[in-house]
């Protein structure tokens, strides 16, 4: 059974394998032949996609400095214990929310709640 | 299928209040009434009430370290069922719980009764019992068993707060995923059955470094420290957990590649516990006896580092077991179905349906090894219990009224 469907081009950066830390791009539209208006307010900014993660990865960050802080103190305390426990919880939230929008697809999701529209009619011939 | 009580009696001008415990979702009560002499004063009124209760819930319980979101294993058995589990719509976006048609997963992290700024003042982390409300626990469990909807709390893993609870309906199969379903006694016995997912500390330690370096501020030092301070609190009070479970899945690093330590090729053991009700343990050609069995040879080509089983019985923390162990991993369709065509007591319904399933989730981790392998067929074993249950319930009230 073949069947075709489309889906939108990923335009932005696909979560690679890269041992660079999440630098969200933002792409501003180069329309240079604009520039010499005074529209400063008509560029646009796209929406990092990573929104969520953008705030649990700054939370992860946060918590590993507090840890790490903590435990230079008293490193057999139970706060020492806590602060990384925390640190294991919020790297987990972030792995998830990461694997959660690596999964969304906005023509997917609408899709599975809209089959009967015009974009997401698939073909078998 | 419902199993339906009559009660019928006769009341001089009482009307039979419903019992109050039993007003829940799946519960439906009809009431009759009859007047049989209208005029007299003193009309008896004969009432006939009729109250339905669906079948009670199966429980099945999953232990493994780390947040909830044991997801992989959460979609196989769903899948297995039939359907896709989703986080309940309309709900709190931050809700562990996930929900298909036939099944439900609860995240016992929703049961702790410290949130993040709570366990930090008193210095206990998540995985000690102090931090979890064991007693509400019970409670809704039992109460889901019995077919009454709860409104259980939310943890909110990104928060780290305790948000307002959601309503969770009784459903067939209720999962609950997290770090203590078998350490409470009372929540132990309502289990039909228990699972423990076994990671060795080399395999813990390589999964989280592929999790974790892609993370802004982890370092191998800092993945390293998080994993040494969690151990005792694990060890003293999760670990011990293996005893009671009736399947334990162990992972542990491959011994086809020598001083391999990326963690990819594993291997994989599933501990299967003899004399549990409606579940028979899995095993390879002579049941009860030990099998070392390389299915590469003449019939079947493998790719390095090829695929080793092993079969045995042993004991496990005083209970007796039974081990089918697979070391290595697959690389194509055809060693799929071999290995599957030779292992019995699988509970498929068809020729096949270990691979299928493995297929239609050949992008979830641990498709390619024992881990997806193993946890397909503890699917299948569910269904299989389930099943059975189903049926041994829907024999008893049959054999009842036949009395």
């Amino acid at each position: 059974m073949a069947a075709v469907s489309l889906s939108t081009p990923k335009v932005f950066g696909k979560a690679t394998a890269s041992q660079e830390p999440n630098i969200l791009k933002f792409s501003i539209l180069n329309s240079a032949w604009k520039r010499g208006t005074t529209n400063q307010f008509r560029r646009m900014y796209v929406r990092p996609v990573a929104a969520a993660p953008d705030r649990i990865s700054g939370k992860v960050e946060e918590s590993i400095k507090k840890a790490q802080e903590t435990c230079s103190d008293d490193p057999v305390s139970g706060e020492c214990a806590a602060a990384w426990d925390e640190v294991e919880e919020l790297s987990a939230a972030a792995s998830h929310a990461r694997d959660r929008k690596k999964e969304s697809d906005a023509l997917e999701e609408f899709c599975k709640d809209n089959p009967e529209t015009e974009e997401c009619r698939t073909y078998d011939n | 299928m419902a199993v339906c009580t009559v009660y019928t009696a006769q009341s001089l001008n009482s009307i039979p209040t419903p019992p109050k415990t039993h007003l829940g979702f799946n519960q439906k009560q009809v009431i009759f009434y009859t007047n049989t002499k209208r005029k007299s004063p003193n009309s008896k009124r004969s009432v006939t009430e009729i109250s339905c209760s669906a079948d009670k819930t199966v429980v099945i319980g999953l232990a493994a370290d780390s947040g909830c979101g044991k997801s992989t294993f959460m979609r196989r058995l769903t899948s297995v069922f039939g359907g896709a589990a989703e986080p309940p719509k309309g709900g709190n976006p931050d809700s562990n719980t996930l929900i298909s048609d036939t099944t439900t997963v609860i995240c016992l992290d929703d049961y702790h009764s410290l949130d993040r700024t709570g366990r930090k003042e008193k210095g206990v982390t998540a995985l000690d019992p102090r931090a979890n409300n064991f007693d509400l626990m019970y409670e809704q469990v039992k109460a889901i068993k019995d077919g009454v909807a709860v409104d259980k709390p939310i943890y909110n893993h990104v928060s780290g707060l305790l948000d307002p609870p959601e309503l969770i309906k009784p459903p067939k199969i209720l999962v609950i995923e997290g770090l203590h379903p078998m350490y409470d006694a009372r929540v132990r016995d309502l289990l039909d059955f228990s699972i423990y997912l076994d990671i060795s500390n080399e395999v813990k330690f390589a999964w989280k470094i592929q999790r974790d370096m892609a993370e802004r501020g982890h370092s191998l030092e800092s993945i390293k420290a998080s994993i040494e301070a969690r151990k005792p609190d694990f060890d003293a009070y999760i670990d011990p957990q293996k005893q009671y479970a009736d399947v334990v899945i162990e992972v542990l690093p491959t011994q086809q590649i020598p001083d391999d330590n990326e963690g990819k090729v594993l291997r994989v053991r599933l501990i299967m516990k003899e004399g549990v009700k409606y579940f028979n343990p899995v095993y390879l050609f002579d049941e009860g006896s030990t099998i070392d069995w390389i299915p590469c040879g003449r019939k079947l080509t493998c790719s390095y580092p090829g695929i080793k089983f092993a079969y045995s019985p042993d004991a496990f923390y005083g209970n007796e077991v039974s081990v089918l162990e697979m070391d290595g991993q697959f690389d194509r369709l055809d060693e799929l179905i071999y290995v599957e065509s030779h292992l019995s007591n699988i509970s498929t319904k068809f020729y096949g349906e270990i691979t299928q399933q493995m297929l239609k989730h050949s992008d979830f981790p641990g498709s390619s090894n024992g881990t997806g392998l193993f946890q397909t067929i503890v699917g299948l074993k569910i269904r299989d219990l389930f099943e059975q249950i189903v049926a041994a319930r829907a024999a008893a009230p049959m054999a009842a009224s036949k009395a």
